[in-house]
């Protein structure tokens, strides 16, 4: 079985290789990068039989093509894109067989960002730091860190696949367009002002175009913070909402860095990270406020509810 | 020291803790202890997925299906309780960072020069005269968020960052002074450039550096 499972005819915005990421490098300044929708990922990949974090193709807003260059399984979730095979409506969380020379196209969705591509037996990308994520602004993971072009053909990573699976009712994820993120303040809060602390969590922000898998800058009422104070650079996690002086904020997500220089207002719980994934520039964003007793509960109460499906899935 | 620092150990979301001295500008022994507080806590592997220390703060995530964040918390206060008796004494030895200074190597060198009505030599010899601690590594991959500099040579970042900044450069922002292990976009103010590889994927041990490190600057070249 040599020579490649498929080959990019088009790449797209931009369509990287992803697994569950590389985490626990964050002091080295390493992110733990890996699907932006962990959820989505994890379907695709349970679809085809593969287990749950073999890498696959992540695809963001759409325009990718590719085509198959064996006989093989796949499976489509996250945003929908309109996917075509040879110019056939192609369903959304379902495990299709495709053939040698099958072409299959995305166009771009208008309900989230990306969606994740699983082939059967999962693809093949270098590893760095125990995963095949790419990560581009250092240029590792995937193929030579960066994003698929023309021309590349993906190997099979020769997983061992249970086969085809489809997806109980019910476990599938409705996406919106307005990303509602449960939230819980953190550590400058108290900086932000009393106008602030009350609109952050009612009005909703707008993604602006400078969003990519690092971060989410957003635009809604200014929020202001009640005293200047220079901030020396210090940790944030994905999910992190800081405010920088313009008052805009900025959300980080699974590619951002691993320290930041401006104050940290909130941090998205564990259960809705996956929901990062899915902010595309216009999505509209807003935060609610999560007790410290729920953010566990929900958690739990996810996680079990998907591991059933999908033996070692974690949020 | 009159007073005695006391850190903040607060909860970061539903996965963090967050210890930190919240001090102005650049405390050693907030610095010292975090790391040192850092050091126990990753020895303690069943709990902590991520311990990131910094200037004077620390970040630990843990799995919250595993560890419930009460006993997460206790946890870190216990290992502060250990430390704050006595700081552990470090036994970092200290590398040796080879710098071009000024020229190409270092487009703002003129820059801090005039803010601190000194020589381009007078600078060198500042910036290359301490031996600086590795606080915290990030905001990329092999950047290295170094102590204090010398006091004249303290100095804003650029109001708009470069678009690029070479990798290897050595910049000053405020009292903070650093190195880019990657080519990246930047703000800080570029004196001199090192021909050391901070970053290097492809290598078996592709970091040069790590939090926790002494390093200190070799002036290379010709001073005339």
């Amino acid at each position: 079985m040599s020579g490649a499972v498929l080959k990019i005819l088009k790449g797209g915005t931009q369509t990287t290789l992803q697994d569950a990421g590389r985490p626990g490098h964050r002091h080295l300044g390493i992110p733990k990068s890996g699907a932006a929708d962990r959820l989505s990922f994890a379907l695709s990949n349970y679809l085809v039989g593969n287990p749950w974090d073999a890498p696959a193709l992540e695809c963001t807003l759409g325009g990718l093509h590719i085509r198959f260059l064996k006989q093989t399984r796949i499976a489509i979730s996250g945003a929908d894109m309109k996917a075509q095979i040879n110019g056939m409506n192609l369903g959304m969380n379902r495990c299709v067989p495709v053939e040698p020379g099958d072409i299959l196209t995305f166009s771009f969705g208008r309900i989230g960002c990306r969606a994740y591509i699983s082939v059967e037996g999962g693809l093949k990308g270098e590893s760095f730091m125990g995963s095949v994520s790419t990560y581009i602004p250092a240029g590792f993971g995937g193929l030579e860190g960066r994003a698929y072009r023309a021309g590349d053909e993906i190997y099979s990573a020769e997983l061992d696949s249970s086969g085809a699976n489809t997806l109980p009712f019910g476990y599938a994820p409705r996406l919106s367009r307005h990303i509602v993120l449960r939230a819980r303040s953190v550590t400058e809060w108290d900086w932000l002002s009393p106008a602030a602390q009350r609109y952050i969590y009612t009005s909703p922000f707008h993604a602006t175009s400078d969003t990519d898998r690092m971060g989410a800058r957003l635009r809604g009422d200014k929020i202001d913070l009640a005293e200047k104070k220079d901030m020396v650079s210090s940790p944030i996690l994905p999910g992190t909402l800081q405010i920088p002086p313009s008052g805009q904020p900025i959300l980080a997500l699974i590619d951002g860095h691993c320290t930041g220089g401006y104050p940290r207002a909130l941090q998205v719980i564990t259960a809705d990270l996956w929901l990062l994934g899915q902010i595309a520039p216009s999505s509209p964003v807003s935060f609610r406020r999560c007790s410290p007793e729920d953010a566990p509960v929900i958690l739990r109460g996810r996680n079990a509810f998907y591991e059933g499906l999908m033996p070692g899935f974690r949020f | 020291m009159a007073s005695k620092l006391i850190p903040r150990i607060r909860p970061f979301g539903d996965n963090g803790i967050l210890i930190s001295y919240d001090v102005k500008g650049y405390s050693e022994t907030a610095c010292k202890t975090v790391h040192a507080l850092g050091d126990i806590l990753r020895t303690q592997e069943d709990i902590w997925t991520n311990v990131i220390p910094a200037y004077d703060s620390l970040m630990v995530t843990f799995n919250p299906m595993m560890t419930k964040a009460d006993s997460a918390l206790h946890n870190v206060e216990a290992a502060y309780e250990k430390i704050s008796k006595r700081l552990p004494k470090s036994k970092s030895k200290i590398i040796e960072v080879p710098v071009y200074y000024g020229g190409q190597n270092g487009p703002d060198m003129q820059n801090i020069c005039k803010s601190s009505k000194l020589s381009e030599d007078q600078v060198i010899k500042r910036h290359s005269k301490i031996t600086y601690r590795v606080c915290l590594m990030g905001f990329i991959p092999g950047f290295a968020f170094l102590s204090e500099t010398d006091k004249k040579l303290h100095h804003p970042r650029h109001e708009t960052p470069r678009g690029l900044v070479s990798p290897g450069s050595i910049g000053i922002a405020n009292w903070q002074t650093g190195i880019y292990g990657l080519e990246s976009p930047g703000g800080w103010q570029i004196i001199g450039r090192t021909p050391l590889s901070i970053f290097d994927s492809k290598r078996k041990n592709p970091f040069a550096l790590k939090a926790g490190d002494m390093i200190r600057f070799v002036p290379q070249g010709d001073p005339s």
